[in-house]
């Protein structure tokens, strides 16, 4: 009971901290479904519910595996939702009595508003903080239920649910590319949010697609795979199949089609952020050979994409933006921006191994902070007086190349999208095939263990600054299309952040893994784009994720298998140590 | 092998994709069937349609994150008095364009150079935005936003960019126009003051990373050594840092008469409080940057007897409309002092494009708007002598709109924002135009 | 079995680098050590041989300098024992300090802005100061302790990069969580009265709060170095940053030194944070970030594990910072040279860790982990 209690007071700190935080009050007109389920709502109720499923969850107890029945599971929950419930209404009684304008005094978020809200808008406020201790412990409840429903009722839900709320924060973008490809929005969107029709045909259909995953799931997925499931002959575990399957050549044939095509349909203003989003992989691309392949922690790769959407700036007849008027830099040339890219692609190899050669004897930490270093002489550098004739200053450079090919500007935001993501699919194409040739193996050998490699002959020194040179490379290839993409650049897109962005991106996705990056870009620089209206609070999401991240699932979105395997001796280590200490707990609890 | 085969589909795809941007043309969205003298369906750019039952949409793309939040909210602020005044009164509730209702979609220009293009994509690809009032920082509108929505046709008017090269001959963008004042006159003004009332004959320079304080800094330069003066420290500074000791001891070793740094706070306070300990006999003087509540709240007792330069809004007060009906309709509305100047110039710009909208709209027999885009600028840059709060408007073939601008100094504690006091009125102030400082 | 050792080592021989047989690297070093010591000299002469006004300064703008350095190199030194601490136990950095540090800064504040209008803080300044130092000293430990509870501990035995990454993003939550909570403006934050003003002080006018700082910050350090040095919980800690099992086998309880380890690190963040809110009379949500890296690199310059080499660091950085652009880059004839301050720094740092892989008082050999 205390750990259900302990879970409950976490939950209620939780939506106390989003409060004081502002999230809360901030959105309270942000409306997901309907004008009744807005986006303040559902925070109340998510915490409790949260904190529902996870007292619920069967867990480790003396060395024994134990699963909870279901009135444990519905009554822990009704409990620790209360608790939380219990406790953010508390706070909200405690700060009317105490006077609300004397709080806001120091927690600026905290408005009369803001206790009217949690206290369900109802006099006296105790009234109101024992409502939401009610509906708290309904939604621990729930939460507890998860687990007592059986599979085939709760995907369903889930997906459902889930479908819905997705598509409700994405109520700024959906409608518009629908309108792109001239459907009606009107049963689906209002100016608040999702109608309730159209949120209740969007939950069948995520169900619908849920239970037919359930029921044929496996099927579906030989198709796919091109493979055989045991179901079907009889073993465990699937084999593979003679041939390619139909379904599966269509399914990516689909897929490839739908990327090529995407710009049309989601209108120019997606279309935008898809090409940030692009750059990004292509950045998180050339930091994964770094970071990902090689080991080496790099915490300054903002440097290649300042010096990339500089070197292209320079060489493609970019101006200063300068008091009296547009000037041109002290170097200065005027090339085509295809010929211009080999030589920034090539200086920026060269560039990434001067950096690399200093910090070669450096371990991990070290590493790291020069490199932090690097990276911030970069962006001070850029900015500064001293080179303000080569680079502008302050004020930047504009009139960048629009790298137009026979009258297509890429400045435009759908053409750009595809010039991005032909330089992604190469970029994709050289890690693959780098990672499995030597170079890769060597890299995965110094970066195990890096003594052992050296002494088994693998030249540290040569790989290490071969990783630099190429994820400069790449990465200068990113700055570059970024400079195209805008047409201006300014040093305040070159600060320290864009490299713990990419970094982000890099782990948030999976070291090591390709796809990964991708998600991660997506999910990092994505989102943001798109839900526009959390900007602010993006940097706070941003760190939650990381710790999260890397509590939960260090690998990553989408981790490499391999890397997988050796974080994973770690968290056997780590597990045994834990289970060592419950089990020392355990004993302690019997004894007293 | 498997590696050719998918190398080959993979640079199948790359020469697909460039094709494919072939393919991908924007096509410009044309204006239904118009009457009366324009064309909607040939004339360039086309019309904003607006049907019957429709508001009209105008956009805004200014600062309303982040820190420098209370620059663009409180030209939003603006926007929505000058909504709410079509009906002549500042009650609360908004007045009628036409008959049409007028909506305000609001973007974020995050005062850089991807913001500027975010947004300025966002209401580029819009047909229904009549014009964007924007942006609050000049960098995310120079090359970015300007060009952006020039190339759709859509007036971008700008309450706050004050950075020169916006409105210079080889930059300028054909639908940029701007009610705020070109910084060289700002630079000019100081630099006399500086020189002529002050009798300093030497001074230096403190600018951050922002193009705004670089500009302003350089424009200051320019005029004060054309005066006669000698600038003994040119410094930059990132607005970030806290410790400017080292750097003002260095200044102060040149011993200039006064020193200028038109930056943002806290930068600003914080040089502020520095100097006054390591440099006690120099003049101070901010900029509109630094002309914020927050100034006070960190330069505590040292921001006495500190200038700043802004645009002289005692100047809008010398209208009883400004005192007697803006300044409490704003409180009352928004609740508080407005926390920058810019508010009044977004108030004069959207006045004007609703002037324009009413001159060149065609009302069509069903009860819509067509409102040709071209027209519309063509009618905004031809304002002459237009009375707005912020002084007389006339705007040049280049967008400066702001064409007679009275900058004042101001000395605090008589600073004209909310911590200082509203009502100070400048220890200087002069009007020049344009064509004096070119 | 001499054999065949022989034969290994011939074949690696043979296969080593040419990289590392030549002595290239020997070349490069001497030549870059010859090139940068040429180049200090000649921009320090240049600095030096101008007149005062024209690009040299004065004898009493060096001492100013100076004075600046050292009053800024004592808050460096107490944060950076706070990262040396940490990294010698848990050999982690701990990015997120400089935020430990702001925490302490705000509540520090709160007390202070109170204080101040009702007139305690300069009745009573020194009882006033002691009070909102406690606050700020007590914050700033929970803060560490609570980060090492939640977000580290259970990352104790991940590969490097994992608590890393997590330090990085505890450090941007905490200090958006305080934006959130507080408001993005910075505060001003009250100085009391007495310690307005300068004293003269060998004939020199130096301003009284950056005595104040490096008295206290010199008085904090031994304390601290005492503690470690002569207490039972402070050998503890230099046990279990030796060697974390055996020292878990001779009876020492891990966890609970570790978290002691945090909370003295955030002791002295949190005094620092006083010193260095008085000093600038602002607090600000993004206060930590900067100073952070700064007293990291501080740790790192003066040897990261050891207390003495982050005070060292912590002192030499501060002292960088305030000359070194004024001494070597404006003898360039560089415009705006204290826009270069922090690439000034970081050069250093570079340099000095291509020398010196441990840090000045490291080891001359980096730790082979």
């Amino acid at each position: 009971m205390n750990r259900v209690v302990k879970a409950g007071l976490a939950g209620g700190a939780v939506t106390i901290f989003l409060g004081l935080v502002g999230l809360i009050e901030r959105f309270a007109d942000l409306s997901l479904v309907g004008e009744q389920v807005t986006f303040s709502r559902l925070i109340l109720v998510v915490a409790p519910f949260i904190v529902g499923y996870a007292v619920g969850r069967p867990r480790v107890e003396h060395g024994e595996r134990r699963s909870i029945t279901a009135r444990e599971a519905l009554l822990w929950g009704a409990v620790a939702g209360a608790v939380a419930g219990a406790l953010v209404g508390v706070a909200a009684v405690a700060v009317d009595a105490f006077g609300v304008e004397r709080v806001r005094a120091v927690f600026i978020q905290v408005t009369q508003g803001l206790i009217d809200f949690v206290t369900l808008g109802l006099e006296p406020p105790i009234v109101g903080a024992i409502g939401l201790t009610a509906i708290s412990a309904v939604a621990g409840v729930l939460g507890g239920a998860m687990h007592v429903v059986p599979d085939r009722i709760r995907k369903p839900i889930v997906s459902a649910i889930a479908t819905i709320l997705a598509l409700g924060f994405l109520q700024r973008v959906v409608p518009v590319a629908m309108a792109e490809i001239d459907l009606e929005t009107d049963w689906l969107y209002t100016s608040a949010g999702l109608t309730w029709f159209g949120a209740a045909v969007i939950g069948g259909i995520a169900a619908g697609v849920s239970i037919l995953k359930t029921w044929k799931g496996d099927v579906i997925r030989d198709a796919i795979r091109g493979t055989t499931t045991g179901s079907q002959i009889g073993v465990e575990g699937s084999a593979p199949r003679g041939g390619t399957s139909v379904l599966r050549t269509v399914i990516l044939g689909g897929a490839a089609v739908g990327l090529f095509v995407l710009p049309l349909v989601v209108g120019s203003v997606v279309s935008e952020r898809l090409g940030t989003v692009m750059v990004f992989i292509l950045l998180g691309l050339g930091l994964n050979i770094v970071v990902g392949y090689a080991g080496l922690l790099d915490l300054g790769y903002v440097a290649f994409f300042a010096f990339g959407a500089y070197a292209t700036g320079i060489l493609t007849g970019g101006m200063l933006n300068s008091f009296e008027g547009i000037t041109p830099p002290v170097i200065h040339a005027d090339l085509s921006f295809y010929v211009a890219l080999p030589i920034v692609v090539l200086l920026a190899a060269f560039v990434g191994m001067l950096i690399g050669a200093p910090v070669l004897r450096l371990r991990g930490d070290y590493l790291a902070l020069v490199t932090l270093g690097l990276g911030e002489m970069v962006s001070v550098l850029v900015a500064s007086p001293w080179l303000t004739p080569l680079v502008g200053g302050p004020a930047g450079m504009r009139d960048i190349s629009d790298a137009a090919i026979g009258g297509i500007s890429f400045r435009d935001p759908k053409n750009f999208y595809f010039l991005a993501l032909a330089f992604v699919i190469l970029a994709l194409f050289v890690s693959r095939r780098l990672y499995r040739s030597r170079i890769g193996r060597a890299w995965t050998a110094m970066r195990e263990d890096e003594q052992t490699a050296d002494a088994m002959g693998i030249s540290t020194t040569s790989y290490k600054l071969l990783a630099f040179a190429m994820g400069g490379a790449i990465g200068s290839i990113g700055g570059a299309l970024f400079a195209v993409k805008i047409g201006s650049i300014t040093p305040a897109s070159f600060q320290v952040f864009v490299s713990l962005q990419v970094l982000g991106i890099v782990i948030l996705g999976g070291l090591g893994s390709l796809p990964g990056v991708v998600v991660g870009a997506l999910v990092l620089v994505g989102l943001p784009g798109i839900l526009r209206e959390f900007e602010e609070y993006s940097f706070l999401a941003y760190g939650a994720a990381l710790v999260i991240v890397m509590l939960l699932r260090p690998q990553g979105l989408v981790p490499n298998v391999r890397r997988t395997r050796e974080l994973q001796e770690e968290e056997r280590a780590q597990d045994a140590w834990a289970a060592e200490k419950e089990q020392e707990a355990a004993v302690e609890g019997v004894s007293t | 092998m498997k590696h050719q085969r998918w190398f080959t589909t993979l640079a199948l795809l790359g020469v697909l994709s460039l094709v494919a941007a072939a393919c991908a043309s924007d096509d410009d969205g044309g204006g239904g069937g118009g009457d009366g003298g324009v064309d909607c369906a040939t004339v360039e750019f086309g019309c904003v349609e607006v049907s019957a039952d429709e508001p009209i949409t105008l956009g805004s793309l200014l600062s309303i994150s982040g820190d420098t939040a209370s620059l663009g909210t409180d030209s939003n602020h603006g926007i929505e008095l000058a909504i709410d005044d079509l009906d002549d009164t500042l009650d609360g509730t908004p007045g009628q364009l036409l008959d049409h209702d007028v909506e305000l979609q609001q973007e974020d220009d995050l005062c850089s150079a991807e913001g500027g293009q975010a947004g300025g994509t966002a209401l580029a690809n819009d047909p229904k935005i009549a014009a964007v009032i924007g942006t609050s920082c000049s960098s995310s509108a120079l090359g970015v936003a300007d060009k952006l929505l020039s190339d759709k046709g859509i007036l971008l008017f700008s309450p706050s960019n004050t950075g020169p090269s916006l409105t210079a001959e080889d930059q300028h963008q054909p639908f940029y126009a701007r009610t705020a004042h070109n910084d060289k006159i700002q630079g000019a003004i100081v630099a006399e003051f500086v020189f002529n009332e002050l009798g300093l004959d030497t001074a230096a320079t403190i600018n951050d990373e922002s193009p705004y304080a670089a500009g302003l800094a350089e424009a200051f330069r320019t005029n004060f050594e054309a005066a006669g003066g000698t600038i003994t420290a040119v410094e930059q500074i990132d607005s970030g840092d806290q410790d400017f000791s080292a750097l003002l001891r260095s200044i102060a070793e040149g011993n200039p008469g006064a020193l200028y740094f038109p930056d943002f706070n806290p930068a600003c306070a914080l040089i502020t409080k520095q100097a006054a300990d390591i440099m006690p006999d120099a003049a101070l003087l901010g900029s509109d940057g630094c002309l914020a509540t927050e100034f006070f709240g960190t330069a505590g007792d040292a921001a006495d007897g500190v200038y700043a330069s802004s645009p002289d809004v005692t100047v809008f007060q010398g209208g009883d409309f400004y005192k007697n009906e803006f300044l409490p309709a704003y409180s009352e509305q928004f609740g508080t002092a407005p926390t920058s100047v810019f508010h009044a110039h977004a108030f004069d710009a959207t006045n004007i494009v609703f002037d324009a909208i009413e001159a060149v709209a065609i009302q069509n027999d069903d009860g819509s708007l067509s409102i040709p885009r071209q027209a519309l600028r063509d009618a905004v840059f031809d304002t002459s002598g237009y009375q707005g709060i912020t002084g007389t408007i006339t705007c040049t073939p280049t967008g400066d709109c702001a064409t007679d601008v009275t900058i004042g100094i101001f000395q605090a504690p008589g600073w004209p924002v909310e911590g200082g006091d509203p009502n100070a009125s400048a220890v200087y102030s002069d009007t020049k135009s344009l064509a004096d400082v070119s | 079995m001499a054999d065949r050792e022989g034969g290994v080592a011939r074949v690696a021989d043979v296969r080593m680098s040419r990289f590392e047989r030549l002595p290239w690297r020997r070349i490069i070093l001497l030549i870059l050590s010859i090139g940068l010591i040429t180049l200090t000299i000649i921009g320090s002469v240049a600095t030096l041989s101008k007149p005062p006004g024209e690009g040299g300064y004065s004898g009493a703008t060096w001492a100013g300098f100076v004075v600046d350095g050292i009053s800024q190199g004592a808050i460096y030194a107490l944060i950076a024992i706070g990262y040396t601490l940490v990294y010698g136990i848990l050999r982690m950095i701990n990015f997120a300090h400089g935020e430990v540090m702001m925490t302490g800064a705000f509540a520090g504040f709160f007390f202070a802005a109170a204080y101040a209008e009702s007139g305690f803080l300069n009745r009573h300044p020194i009882t006033a100061m002691l009070i909102v130092t406690l606050a700020a000293l007590i914050v700033s430990m929970i803060v560490a302790v609570l980060l090492e509870r939640i977000a580290y501990r259970p990352l104790r035995n991940a590969p490097r990069l994992v608590p890393l990454i997590t330090a990085i993003g505890a450090s941007l939550f905490i200090q958006n969580a305080f934006r959130g909570f507080f408001g993005p403006q910075a505060r001003g934050f009250p100085r009391p009265d007495i310690l307005i003003g300068n004293v003269e002080l060998f004939g020199l006018e130096i301003p009284k709060v950056r005595i104040l700082v490096v008295v206290v910050g010199l008085v904090c350090m031994v304390l601290l170095q005492g503690f470690v040095a002569r207490t039972r919980t402070g050998r503890s800690m230099r046990a279990v940053a030796q060697d974390r099992e055996i020292a878990s086998l001779m009876g020492i309880d891990v966890n609970r030194v570790i978290m002691i380890t945090f909370a003295v690190g955030g002791i002295l963040a949190g005094i620092a944070a006083v010193l260095f809110a008085t000093t600038f009379e602002q607090v600000r949500f993004d206060m930590g970030f900067k100073v952070g890296i700064a007293a990291f690199t501080a740790a790192v310059l003066g040897g990261i594990g050891s207390i003495g080499g982050a005070v060292l660091g912590g002192f030499l950085l501060g002292l960088l910072q305030a000359i070194g652009p004024a001494l070597i880059l404006s003898g360039f004839g560089i415009p705006s040279p204290f826009a270069l301050k922090d690439a000034f720094t970081f050069l250093v740092l570079v340099l000095v860790l291509v020398y010196r892989p441990g840090g000045l008082l490291g080891t001359g050999e980096q730790e082979k982990v």
